[in-house]
Formats: structure tokens, C-alpha cells, sequence
């Protein structure tokens, strides 16, 4: 057996009344690929956090290789060789990809100013990414944000590597990059800890499991001789019928709500595409086809030319109030930056479009607000400690679930462009999420759920289209549905692409 | 990538031109603006407000404001008062300046410390210890008295022919911090502080120090500022000029900066801090009342503004109607 490179001795974490982690403990090993499961909430990033240095356990040691420390700080983590690729990135969006590297090199393995573009350049062929180092890191997709993520975490050669949930924004194609970069470092001895909420992949690819529960080790099991079903009834506490929801008998002739033709514009288009009301169509696709951009132009947030009738009329997306005004609403990949206002409470967040029905005279009945929003917020299964609670401080998946109260509330939405819904969304979540689109559905909203998932996307969805640089290449039908059909679709669309390595062992749940 | 660049160095090449422009102008119509007397006042006019606004850069850089260097510059004019007595003369006059330095310096820190360790927004820290700083000078010196060392203010607007010594040195210090700005990692993680905090400290970089850093910086431009404002006045007077504060900011914004930090040029402030001096300067040569120039400044500062983000403003609009944004990688063959 290998030495252990990182290990925490059980580790206890408090914030506030809340307890994140309760006496932990976890090690990994060198060459080994370990990973961290459980649901959001459950300690995964509070773990990682205090393993990179930016949080001091309350009790506990944290053990790096010979290293024993009650507590590191973020650089001396770095500087006894941890490296940590985060969630939601560390890249100064304004500074070339170039200079993020060069930020993040180690003093010793850095050249000198001058020769920082072709460094980078020779880094990023390393990693086999083919992005140019000169862009500005925001032009990047995310994908490419991902990957260049993990790519800074193993810049400075470090002997453990921290992923925190590291595939979210990849495609199948994006997937098997990151793994075969994972596998050449393990086999080199790096420890890797990898967080994860995909639980194929997780089986996929690791040695060994270690379950979170409410802050408590489940235990560290391993990974071969586990199931799928295995570990959800860990991570929950009781086994969990991985269900979609039923899809609903729609009438015959349901009319079509929404009809795009020629729609055109950055990245995509022409695109023809008709959907009826009560139909949840989804786009499938490799990641940065177009998919993304498509329906940012029909929600008005990007610039697009064609047209778009929706319930008879025109939809006029020169800028989101149009489409917002017809009924469409556009739930975000982006959902802290774009969908929410992260220091707002979850009441606010959630009344913020349907104010002036909750009023009168021009003042708010505070009481009648909150009714509604209780009721909401046990129909959606939101878990806060109050409605009052500032929404960043909730997790991801109910983050996601409030930005889903606003097509709740407003009666009169017609139409719903889900981008990524369940994007760092745990499993329970992840079904109450689907639920509550599928009951927006039966209510007569016409839906496209534009998805990296095709487990999701077979479960959830009527219909999928593929998309491929821009256009529709294929329409799957909702008899043919299934996960194997969809990852072909985007990969026969794919003139040259790989076959995927890791095909997921069950057709559909 | 060129188009970014270019929107760099537009302040530049705006200050520049509007300086050429005012100067010839004046030139051609007054015969008065081009003789070495009124070149000498001109530059020496400009040192105080190109200090205060060198040191506002490095404050505006890491996304932060320093309102109170209008006080400190005041507070080290009533020190020098006294430090700098009209009696001292020679090297005994080094350590009355350095005490200005060390009070810059403390400024600095206090700053720092409500900023960094107390976690108060610049704006609002920084106001109060203006507050403290304006009364601090009133305690002194209730109105202005004690003449200032006449040694010392001939030291100070010394001139080789037209040009003061010590504007040279401010060119020379503004386009070393450029270059230090630019071509350099220290230069690379102060923008990076100034652009995007929290990924700068996961990146590793000592955030903390570096902010400490930048408005300490500011704080002892800004005494070194109330140095020459001292040789200008030469009084020990209480009266606080408000306006560098707000004017330093506009300097340095029309140089390039950004108010929401990590961009910003110091060889651009100092140009517009010149070209702010100069139409203070021609405005009498024409015999227009200064209402005038302030009201040309505030016209100015706004037409630069927006034309500094004209760049911007045409590459969005340019990728939004497609074909012109970068397609990711992979996809470099066109859509078909």
C-alpha cells in the first residue's frame, strides 16, 4: 500500500450553530484516486477548504505527507504541495490565459516576464488544450474555463490534487480529457481527491469512496465493490427510487407554443424548431455548439436574427423584457451572476418579478409575501433555515430550486429555456428539480432543457435535438430515448471525435 | 487582443494630443504662454496634483479610493509650518521633510489597517481619516501663519533652464511604475488584486499585503504632494483644498484608470494631470475667469470617459452580431 500524501485527522468544523463536519477523517494515498461523495451541504467543500488552507478546523490535523499541522494557510498549502482546482475557479477573467498561468506558476518554475506567452503556450500543449494564450480568459467557454482550472491546480507539480467538482461544465468529449489527465497524474503518484457529483463517473474512476453525510463519514469503501444505488443510500440515508418524474399523456393536438425559424446568430443558426405546449424538448450536444447562445437569443439576452413566434406572436428579444414580458423565462447556467442576487433573502429572490401582485398602494403586505413564499419553498423542497436566509449562503442545489420559484409565482409564463438546471446540484435536489419542471409542463408551459447530462435529457425529456456547431443534426423522438442514443448522437455528429471511454453501465434509470 | 491594447494606450495618445492641441493653440494666440517663466510655473504648478494623482493610481488599481489624501496634503502643508520654519535652512531642513514622509507613511498604515484588518470600504475609511487629518491641521494652525523656509522652496522648484528637477524625477518615476506595472509579476498581481480579489488569493497571492501596499504608496505620494503644496502656499495654512481629492480621482481616471480597479496607467495620470495644470494655466492667459476651466474640466473628464470605452462598446457589439467573435477551440472550421 502507498503512503498517504494528505490525510485529516478527524477534523470538526462549526459555522455558526451549524456543524459541517464532525470528526473526519480521510486520507489518500499516492497514485491513488479517492473520492469524495455526499450531498450539497454535507461537508465536501468545507472539507477541501480546509485541506487547501482556506478554513482552520475547529479541531483536528491536517497531515501533509510528513507535515502534521493544526492549521495551514492557503500559500503554505501550495508550498507543501497541494493543489486545488475550485468549483467555481480562480481565473482573473480580465488577464489573458497566459498571464493567469503565469500567476499561478511557483516562483522557480516561472520564466521570465518576456517569455510568458510561449511558456503558456508550451503549458497548454502539455495539457493538450488548444486555447490560445494570449485570449482574454473571458472569452473562454466554460468548458475551457474548467479545464484551464485544473491545469493552474497542477502547475506547481503538487503531490495531492483537490477537484472540486470538476466536470460540471464538460461534455462527454471534455470528460474523458479531464480523466486521462487524472489517470497519467495518479500513475505518476500524485494523490488526487476528487469531488464529484456524478456518480457513473465517480465509480468510473476511482479507488476508493469516502461517503459525507450531514457533516459525518459514511465511511471509505472501495470503489469497485460499490453500487450506484449503494451510494446514494449512503450519501441519503435511505434508499432512493431514482425516478423522473412520469411524463404525462399529452392531449393529441396540443397546440405548438412556441415556433423558432432562422433563427441565427453568434455561434448558431440557422435553427427551425417547434415546441407544443407541455413538452419538454431537450438540446443535447457537445459542449460550445452553439446550444448556449441559442437560447440566450431567444430569452433576449444575445443578438440574434429570425424569428420566434410564441403563442401567436412575434417575440421580440432585442433585450430581455420583451421575452420576459411574453412569458419566456430563461433559468441560467449562470445562476449567481445572472439568475440571482446572492445577498437578497430567498423571499426576496423569489417575489422579485410579481411584486406589484403581492401590494397595494404602492407598499408590499409582508404577510401575504411570506405566505406565498412558504408555501413555495415547501413545494420546491427548499432546505434554509428561513425564508430571510441570504440565498448565497444556501447551497447549490437550493439556490437553484429558488430561482425556479419565479416561473411558480408568475402565473402567465408560457415558455421555460432551463440551461443546465442541475449543474453542482446534488441527487435529491436533482429529482425535486425535475419534478417541478415536469409539473410546470403538465401545466401547459412549452420547455427546452438544454443539457451536458444525457441521463438527464433521456429521463426528463419528450424529445432532444442535437445540436453541432450551431445547427440541429439530429431529433431524437421520445420512444428512442435513452442515454446510449443520445452520447452516439453527439458523438456520430462529431466528425473525427473519440469514442467515449466510459460508457455508463445502465441505458436508463 | 490588438484591439485591447489599443484601448490601453488610448488615454495616452488622447492626453497627449489635447496637451499638444491646448499648447499650440496658446502658443499661436498669446504670446505670453510660451516663454520659460510661464513653463517653469506651469510645471511647477502641476507637481502637487501629479503626485497626489500618481498615489490616487495605485489606490484606484487594486479597486480601492483614497479620499483623505486632500487632508494629509493640507495637514503636511501646517506640519512643514513647522518642521520647515522660515528660520532652517540647508541640510536641517532634511529631517523636517522627512518628517512629512513619516507622517504620510502612518497615514498609509492607518488606512491599511481600517481597509485590511477592519474590512471598512476604502471611500468610507478613507473619509474619516480625512475628517480626523482637517481637524487635526485646524488644531495646529487656526489660520494660516509661520511662513515656510525659503531655502527649502527654492530647493524644491530648482530648474534646470525651464524644466524643475523634480518634474523630471516624476517622469522618470511614472514611466519606471509603468513599466513595473506591465512588465513585471509584481505589476501582473497588483492588476490581479485589482480585477478579481478572491481568485487572486486563490491563486496564492499575499491580497492582503499588496492592498497594504498600494495605499501606503498613495498615502506618501500624497505627503510627498503636500511637500510642494508647501512650497506653493509657503504658510502654514489650515485650509483644506477638497478638491484634490475629488481631482486626483478624475486625473487618474482620465489617464486610464478604472474606478472598479486593475487597469490603469501612471505615465497617463501624470499626462492628464499636466493637461488638468494646463488649462488652469491658459484660461487667465486669456483672461477667462477659472469658472471656466472648471467647467472645461468636468466637460473633459466626461467626453474622455465615454470615448474610453467606445473600444469596448464596438468589440461587444462587433461579437454579438457574430462571425467576429472567437469560436472555441475546436471549432475552427466555419459552420456548414
Amino acid at each position: 500500500m502507498s503512503p498517504a500524501v494528505l490525510t485529516l485527522r478527524s477534523v470538526s468544523k462549526a459555522f455558526g450553530a451549524v456543524q459541517a463536519l464532525r470528526e473526519v477523517s480521510v486520507d489518500c494515498r499516492a497514485g491513488e484516486i479517492h473520492a469524495l461523495v455526499g450531498e450539497n451541504g454535507s461537508g465536501k467543500s468545507t472539507l477541501l477548504g480546509i485541506a487547501s488552507g482556506f478554513l482552520e478546523p475547529d479541531e483536528g490535523t491536517i497531515v501533509v505527507g510528513e507535515t502534521e499541522r493544526r492549521r495551514v494557510s492557503p500559500a503554505e498549502s501550495r508550498r507543501l504541495g497541494i493543489g486545488i482546482a475550485y468549483q467555481t475557479y480562480s481565473h482573473v477573467l480580465h488577464l489573458s490565459v497566459a498571464e493567469n498561468l503565469y500567476l499561478a506558476a511557483p516562483s522557480d518554475l516561472r520564466p521570465t516576464y518576456r517569455r510568458m506567452d510561449e511558456w503558456a503556450a508550451d503549458r497548454l500543449a502539455e495539457f493538450d488544450l488548444d486555447i490560445p494564450p494570449t485570449a482574454p480568459t473571458g472569452t473562454l467557454s466554460l468548458a475551457e474555463r474548467q479545464l484551464l482550472e485544473v491545469v493552474k491546480a497542477l502547475l506547481p507539480q503538487p503531490t495531492v490534487l483537490l477537484l472540486d467538482e470538476p466536470t460540471t461544465a464538460l461534455g462527454p468529449e471534455g470528460v474523458d480529457h479531464l480523466h486521462a489527465l487524472v489517470h497519467e497524474r495518479s500513475r505518476a503518484g500524485v494523490g488526487i481527491v476528487y469531488v464529484s457529483h456524478r456518480l457513473p463517473e465517480v465509480l468510473g474512476i476511482a479507488d476508493r469512496v469516502t461517503v459525507l453525510r450531514d457533516g459525518v463519514s459514511q465511511g471509505t469503501f472501495e470503489a469497485a465493490s460499490m453500487s450506484e444505488e449503494g451510494l446514494v443510500a449512503l450519501m441519503i440515508g435511505r434508499p432512493l427510487q431514482l425516478a423522473f418524474p412520469k411524463r404525462h399523456e399529452r392531449e393529441a393536438g396540443r397546440e405548438v407554443l412556441l415556433a423558432v425559424s432562422g433563427l441565427r446568430g453568434d455561434r448558431f443558426g440557422p435553427i427551425d424548431l417547434e415546441v407544443a405546449s407541455g413538452e419538454i424538448l431537450g438540446i443535447a450536444g457537445a459542449e460550445g455548439n452553439g446550444q448556449v447562445q441559442f437560447l440566450r437569443a431567444l430569452a433576449g439576452a444575445e443578438r440574434a436574427t429570425g424569428t420566434a413566434i410564441c403563442d401567436g406572436k412575434e417575440l421580440d428579444s432585442r433585450s430581455p423584457l420583451g421575452p420576459l414580458r411574453a412569458g419566456v423565462v430563461l433559468l441560467s447556467g449562470d445562476r449567481a451572476s445572472e439568475s440571482l442576487f446572492p445577498v437578497l433573502s430567498v423571499r426576496a429572490n423569489a417575489t422579485i418579478q410579481v411584486l406589484r401582485r403581492l401590494g397595494g398602494l404602492g407598499f408590499l403586505n409582508r404577510r401575504r409575501e411570506r405566505r406565498t413564499v412558504d408555501d413555495l419553498v415547501q413545494r420546491l423542497g427548499i432546505r434554509a433555515a428561513s425564508i430571510e436566509q441570504p440565498v448565497q449562503t444556501l447551497s447549490g442545489g437550493n439556490q437553484q430550486k429558488v430561482s425556479l420559484t419565479r416561473p411558480f409565482l408568475r402565473g402567465d409564463v408560457k415558455v421555460i429555456l432551463a440551461e443546465e438546471p442541475t449543474q453542482g446540484v446534488d441527487i435529491a435536489s436533482r429529482f425535486d428539480i425535475y419534478d417541478a419542471l415536469r409539473e410546470k409542463a403538465k401545466d401547459g408551459v412549452a420547455m427546452i432543457l438544454k443539457s451536458s447530462d444525457p441521463l438527464e435529457l433521456a429521463g426528463l425529456c419528450d424529445r432532444v435535438v442535437v445540436m453541432s456547431r450551431g445547427q440541429i443534426v439530429d431529433e431524437i423522438p421520445g420512444d428512442e430515448l435513452g442515454e446510449r442514443r443520445i452520447v452516439e448522437a453527439i458523438v456520430g455528429s462529431r466528425a473525427g471525435a473519440r469514442k467515449p471511454a466510459a460508457e455508463s453501465p445502465e441505458e436508463s434509470a | 487582443m490588438r484591439l485591447g491594447r489599443f484601448s490601453g494606450a488610448l488615454p495616452l495618445v488622447l492626453m497627449t494630443v489635447l496637451i499638444i492641441a491646448v499648447g499650440v493653440f496658446a502658443t499661436v494666440r498669446q504670446d505670453a504662454f510660451l516663454t520659460s517663466y510661464n513653463l517653469n510655473n506651469l510645471l511647477l504648478l502641476a507637481m502637487p496634483l501629479a503626485l497626489v494623482s500618481l498615489g490616487q493610481t495605485c489606490a484606484l488599481l487594486i479597486g480601492g479610493f483614497d479620499v483623505s489624501v486632500a487632508a494629509l496634503m493640507t495637514f503636511c502643508v501646517v506640519v512643514a509650518s513647522y518642521t520647515m520654519t522660515f528660520e532652517t535652512s540647508g541640510w536641517a531642513l532634511l529631517p523636517g521633510a522627512l518628517v512629512l514622509i513619516a507622517v504620510g507613511l502612518a497615514t498609509g498604515i492607518f488606512n491599511a489597517v481600517l481597509i485590511c484588518v477592519l474590512k471598512l470600504p476604502s471611500i468610507i475609511a478613507t473619509l474619516g481619516t480625512f475628517g480626523i487629518l482637517a481637524g487635526a491641521s485646524l488644531l495646529l494652525r487656526s489660520h494660516p501663519e509661520g511662513p515656510i523656509s525659503s531655502d527649502a522652496i527654492s530647493g524644491l522648484t530648482k530648474s534646470v533652464s525651464f524644466v524643475p528637477i523634480a518634474f523630471v524625477s516624476v517622469v522618470v518615476l511614472a514611466v519606471l511604475a509603468d513599466l513595473w506595472l506591465y512588465r513585471s509579476r509584481p505589476g501582473l498581481a497588483l492588476r490581479a488584486v485589482g480585477l478579481d480579489e478572491t481568485s487572486s488569493r486563490r491563486l496564492g497571492m499575499a491580497t492582503g499585503r499588496i492592498v497594504i501596499l498600494a495605499f501606503v504608496a498613495c498615502s506618501v505620494m500624497a505627503s510627498l504632494a503636500g511637500l510642494y503644496l508647501a512650497a506653493q502656499v509657503q504658510i502654514g495654512s489650515p485650509i483644506v483644498d477638497v478638491n484634490f481629492a475629488l481631482k486626483s480621482i478624475a486625473v487618474a481616471v482620465l489617464g486610464g484608470a478604472a474606478l472598479s480597479g486593475g487597469r490603469g496607467s501612471f505615465v497617463g495620470t501624470l499626462l492628464a494631470a499636466l493637461f488638468l495644470s494646463l488649462i488652469d494655466n491658459v484660461l487667465p492667459l486669456f483672461h477667462q475667469p477659472t469658472e471656466y476651466s472648471q467647467m472645461t474640466i468636468g466637460v473633459l473628464i466626461l467626453l474622455a470617459l465615454i470615448l474610453y470605452q467606445a473600444p469596448d462598446l464596438v468589440s461587444r457589439l462587433r461579437t454579438s452580431w457574430g462571425g467576429v467573435g472567437r469560436l472555441p477551440a475546436g471549432h475552427d472550421e466555419a459552420p456548414g
